[in-house]
């Protein structure tokens, strides 16, 4: 494999991703509603308005069981908050990967989660531009909760969402409900929406700043994009992660001038121009 | 003073449990979760002389009942430490102690350390990382008596602070490592650091961990590291610092039981934040309710000569 690195040009300096964060907080919350909605998909709700209120899209929480339990996941694990409603409802939407996961999505309404959040920098719209969100797989989740907010304080959004199969797919109607917009839907196996990799649907004609959240060929394949146009991109990472809070130094990514930057506390999302990409 | 403090290393210990190096950054990461200052103390992450980049990731992922980590030491180096973190650990840990963990590649990086720290405020001693290459000896500190024994009498030399040397589980015999400390004039031992391992994805065929191998922690380090800790306890006079896969009060007692007079809380943290604080209420539950008179009486008093019977009955 030839491997060409590309850093989009551009210093690594902090840009205001990572402004104005709140506090992390700790605290077992209860399921409210736990449903399977797409193949090895649930769409999780657990109360807790603290850390619903707190949270800005794009930020993650860590999700676990205590310490009395050794079982997977034994490490809390980290997910997007997927949206918020006004009472302090957080949705997330969990994908089934390995044991810690399917636990996730076997809750039932009652069982307590002990979270940690809200974490991690958020995705910032650029006032006068659309932000064209480009989800791959459970990428979705922060865009769920990214939309509604954005459009409310009037920035234009548009979504791009993608699966591999047709039976992945989250249900369109629950994500125009829960985005109160409209969703564009990609399939590699034409099941649902239209067939093809959801890049395919990038249109740039209305001048968009770019953010992606998804596998990392999608997102190198934005990253391909937004370099040669030269459109700001931001992207949000995933890398195994140990504390959440930026002491255990697990969830390294490469950094654009060399060495690594935290996922968790200068990410998950990040401008693609910080990041060393392999393109 | 309360049924959980003791004096050791010369100060006062309001508490039993520490954070662990490594697992606590370097302590301000933790101070908006829970109430620091109430603790025992806390073990920085390593401090080198230089800034460390660390390892490619993955760093870290789960096994049953732990964890498998290799951060490569990353860290700020002694400068930045100095500079950037210390401030900060004066200004807001009271009574709190501070242990800052040193790592090096020779005996004098270890020393440039140790003397690169000697004269600031902010901590009360050091916690000697030995499970380091050296890179003139070509082992590691940790497994090599006679490079373990040098290391410490130099630091001897550099430092009137207390020097607290944590072992490695990956020798044979901790006690003779114990005993090689003593003599070489540390004040205290930690034990221990993590167990060496491995994890492979059979998809992939490679290893999960981008350094190949790592450190296993967590609970399923719990027995060896308190075999260990009470081997190194009968081996030496030295107060020791129980670690390993501590996660409730019944486990950290088991290395008091062992030998330890303190103990650390690493991998349980990531887990939840609040199991320090809940280790220490339920230590002090345990005094009160068995009228033990204070923690310092437990230490090392666990029973192993009472025989072992096979009749029903046995108490
Ligand atoms: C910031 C962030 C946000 C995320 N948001 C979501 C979301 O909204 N919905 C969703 O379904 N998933 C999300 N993920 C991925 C999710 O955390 C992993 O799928 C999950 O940790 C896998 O755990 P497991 O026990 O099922 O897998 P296993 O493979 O059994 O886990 C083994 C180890 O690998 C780690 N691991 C494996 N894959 C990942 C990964 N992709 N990211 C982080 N750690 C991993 C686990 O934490 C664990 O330590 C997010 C990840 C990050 C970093
Ligand atoms: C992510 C991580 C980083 C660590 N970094 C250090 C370190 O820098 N220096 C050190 O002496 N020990 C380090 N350790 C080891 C811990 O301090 C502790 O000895 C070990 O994890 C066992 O305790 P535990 O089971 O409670 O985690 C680290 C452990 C973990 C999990």
């Amino acid at each position: 494999m030839t491997a060409t690195t590309a850093t989009g040009g551009g210093s690594a300096e902090p840009i205001p991703l990572r402004e104005n964060r709140a506090t992390p907080r700790r605290h077992w919350a209860p399921v409210v509603r736990n449903r399977e909605v797409a193949e090895a998909t649930w769409w999780l709700e657990v109360d807790a308005p603290e850390i619903a209120a707190a949270s800005r899209p794009g930020q993650f929480l860590m999700i676990g069981f205590g310490v009395e339990n050794t079982g997977a996941p034994f490490i809390p694990r980290p997910f997007s908050v997927g949206w918020r409603s006004p009472e302090g409802v957080i949705g997330l939407l969990v994908r089934a990967f390995g044991a810690g996961t399917r636990r996730l999505g076997a809750l039932d309404p009652g069982d307590d989660v002990l979270l940690l959040g809200p974490l991690g920098s958020a995705f910032r719209p650029e006032p006068g531009r659309p932000s064209l969100c480009v989800a791959g797989g459970v990428g979705l989740a922060p865009f769920l909760f990214l939309a509604p907010e954005f459009r409310d304080r009037g920035h234009e959004v548009r979504l791009l969402y993608g699966e591999r199969t047709g039976a992945r797919v989250f249900d369109p109607d629950l994500i125009r409900e829960l985005t109160r917009g409209d969703v564009e839907i990609w399939t590699e196996d034409g099941e649902a929406g239209s067939r093809g990799l959801v890049v395919e649907g990038i249109d740039l004609s209305d001048d968009p700043i770019l953010m992606g959240c998804g596998p990392t060929p999608m997102l190198q394949a934005l990253a391909r994009t937004a370099f040669e146009e030269e459109i700001p991109l931001q992207v949000s990472v995933e890398e195994h992660m140990g504390c959440g809070i930026g002491t255990c130094q697990g969830c390294v990514v490469p950094a654009a001038g060399g060495g690594w930057m935290k996922a968790c506390t200068r990410g998950p999302v990040f401008e693609a121009r910080e990041l060393q990409w392999e393109l | 003073m309360g049924a959980v403090s003791q004096r050791l290393f010369g100060v006062e210990w309001q508490g039993p449990v520490l954070l662990a190096s490594g697992t606590c950054g370097y302590g301000e990461e933790y101070s908006d979760l829970i109430p620091l200052d109430d603790l025992g103390g806390l073990v920085t992450k390593a401090v080198s002389v230089e800034p460390r980049e660390g390892n490619p990731p993955h760093r870290i992922s789960e096994t049953p009942g732990g964890m498998l980590n290799s951060i490569g030491l990353e860290n700020v180096g002694l400068e930045a430490f100095v500079r950037e973190k210390l401030p900060w650990l004066e200004e807001n840990l009271d009574r709190a102690r501070v242990l800052v963990n040193v790592v090096g590649n020779s005996v004098d990086e270890y020393a440039a350390v140790v003397a690169g720290l000697d004269d600031e405020d902010g901590f009360l001693g050091y916690e000697i990382n030995v499970s380091c290459p050296n890179v003139e000896g070509g082992t590691m500190f940790g497994t090599d008596r006679e490079a373990l024994g040098r290391l410490v009498e130099r630091l001897r030399g550099e430092t009137d602070r207390p020097i607290v040397v944590k072992l490695t589980p990956n020798v044979p015999d901790i006690g003779a490592y114990a005993r090689v400390c003593e003599e070489a004039g540390a004040d205290g031992l930690s034990t221990i650091n993590t167990f060496p391992g491995m994890l492979i994805d059979v998809d992939k065929r490679r290893p999960v961990i981008g350094n190949v191998n790592g450190g296993v922690s967590g609970p399923a380090i719990l027995p060896m590291g308190v075999y260990l800790t009470w081997q190194a306890a009968t081996a030496t006079d030295l107060p020791i610092i129980g670690i390993g896969g501590i996660r409730s009060a019944e486990d950290a007692l088991q290395y008091v039981l062992a030998g330890a007079s303190l103990v650390q809380i690493g991998t349980a943290l990531f887990v939840d934040p609040e199991s320090a604080v809940g280790v220490t209420e339920g230590i002090e539950k345990y005094i009160e309710e068995r009228d033990v008179g204070d923690l310092s009486e437990l230490v090392g008093t666990v029973d192993v000569e009472r025989p072992a019977r096979v009749g029903l009955g046995y108490e």
